[in-house]
């Protein structure tokens, strides 16, 4: 049985009549891990978290070479559908996921289409509104939601089905500041209470920082780094595009590491900068 | 300047084709229609003629999602019997078989133009929506000619130019409300046949 939650192998992919845009994907995700999935703009994420919901290449079409597995099993010869209960897919655009009108029918439309029985329907649409932190407001329009409130609800019909991996692209692209913490935290619950593997496709690494664990870096089409964090981040740093778009905090770390040869701790949050440096060179400002 | 290069892979790609749509003309049919009967009931007379909704509107349906010739006799066999309660006509039920027949034409039409490689043609709702209610009209017309005992010059020369005119004024139709439709349905993901 494999460890991995995910497992791109030479996986390649192509758009029909399109040139390749996922390049000899080799690489995999811990099951039970809060993975980031980073890379500029076109770098082929959003089509590597289709690729992991099954719907490129088989619902899309197009050209591939390779493999991906979900929990151990291949997405070839399974239905969108299937691979749904095992792994659940959030795209940016989540408005365009919404399509009853009140809250408890959305979250009950997954669950009645894969076949669940009504009584299990009405548990778990409660159970999945109660997580998100929309407990009661299965008769609320959806117009009556904010636009941070719809996207949870849409986080609830995902987990409604309780897959075992997340992925979410870009969740807080179109959120406010304020709203984009309170998602991470609510994400980071559930990845916790369930021991859920958290896949996230993030622009602004500040957000998901307290909780990362894993991050693979994507550069056009290929895999330039992959595995914990920490290892990850350094090597992106290598690279003068890819270490603008890691986390100031982390910029400033590796920065250090590299002019005095130190090794410093896994840098969560600004406090653990300012202890650090205060214990490693007796002030916090450099 | 920096050079593009194309990336080519050293293995050979496995050509898939795009998943086909099992149900979605069911849900277009089903939109598309009841908007035809509101139509069919709202509409008022234009010059003496109205236009016939229902066949523009299943000419789109069958232009947007290609189905098969036994879905598309399935499609003419609804838009018949929505047309049968409110017919004045002398035969009501003569509209189940002159829809068939629109159906299937629109059709023929499409799948035609689509191995003829004019897919994109731009016209091609204006021809569908013009043949199919040309091959409609001239059914329902010809079952009315039996019905009521009419001689032939009536037919060939009092009724088929109705039928043509209302042809020409459908194909109008259905070339101006295929584009909405086509952006309406398939703003997702969509993907010719």
């Amino acid at each position: 049985m494999s460890n991995y939650a995910v497992e791109f192998k030479n996986f390649h992919y192509a758009y029909n009549g399109g040139e390749v845009v996922l390049k000899d994907i080799n690489v995999s995700v811990k099951e039970g891990s809060f993975t980031v999935l980073l890379g500029p703009s076109g770098a082929g994420k959003t089509t590597m978290c289709k690729a992991m919901a099954g719907i490129i290449p088989y619902y899309y079409g197009g050209r591939y070479a390779g493999s991906v597995e979900v929990l151990g099993e291949d997405t070839k010869g399974r239905r969108v559908s299937d691979i749904a209960m095992r792994l659940g897919l959030m795209l940016e655009d989540y408005e365009s996921q919404l399509v009853s009108l009140t809250a408890g029918e959305e979250v009950s439309f997954s669950l009645l289409n894969h076949g669940f029985p009504p009584d299990e329907v009405e548990e778990r649409m409660k159970k999945a509104l109660e997580d998100v932190g929309l407990p009661g407001r299965e008769n609320y329009q959806l117009d009556e939601l904010s636009g941070g409130q719809r996207q949870r609800l849409l986080l609830a019909s995902v987990l409604a089905v309780h897959p075992r991996v997340l992925v979410l692209d870009e969740p807080v692209s179109a959120m406010d500041p304020e709203g984009s913490v309170s998602l991470y935290k609510l994400l980071y619950k559930i990845h916790q209470k369930y021991n859920m593997t958290v896949i996230v496709v993030e622009h602004n690494l500040d957000y998901v920082l307290p909780y990362v664990t894993d991050m693979i870096v994507l550069q056009d089409g290929s895999v330039v780094a992959s595995g914990s964090f920490e290892e990850a981040a350094s090597i992106a740093y290598e690279d003068r595009e890819l270490r603008r778009i890691l986390p100031a905090l982390w910029q400033v770390k590796l920065n250090l590491e590299k002019r005095d040869g130190i090794h410093l701790g896994m840098w969560r949050k600004t406090s653990d900068a300012i202890s650090e440096l205060k214990e490693k060179y007796g002030r916090a400002e450099l | 300047m920096k050079e593009e290069q194309v990336f080519k892979p050293e293995v050979e790609l496995i050509e898939v084709p795009p998943a086909k749509d099992t149900h979605r003309w069911v849900a277009i049919t089903a939109l598309l229609l009841a908007i035809g009967v509101i139509l069919h009931t709202i509409s008022p007379n234009i010059g003496g003629v109205t236009p016939n909704w229902t066949i523009a509107m299943y000419s789109i349906t069958i232009s947007l999602t290609n189905p098969s010739f036994s879905q598309s006799l399935g499609i003419g066999f609804v838009a018949g019997l929505t047309l049968v309660p409110s017919s004045k006509s002398a035969f009501p039920l003569g509209n189940i078989a002159s829809e068939l027949t629109g159906a299937f034409v629109a059709a023929l039409v499409v799948k035609s133009m689509m191995q003829m490689g004019l897919a994109d043609f731009r016209f091609r709702p204006y021809l569908t929506g013009f043949l199919a209610t040309m091959a409609s009209g001239s059914v329902f017309t010809f079952i009315l000619k039996l019905i009521l005992n009419l001689p032939m010059h009536v037919y060939v020369y009092a009724m088929l130019p109705v039928v043509a005119t209302v042809a020409v004024l459908n194909g109008f139709i259905t070339q101006v409300l295929f584009a909405p439709a086509q952006k309406l349905f398939f703003i997702q993901g969509a993907r010719k046949k």
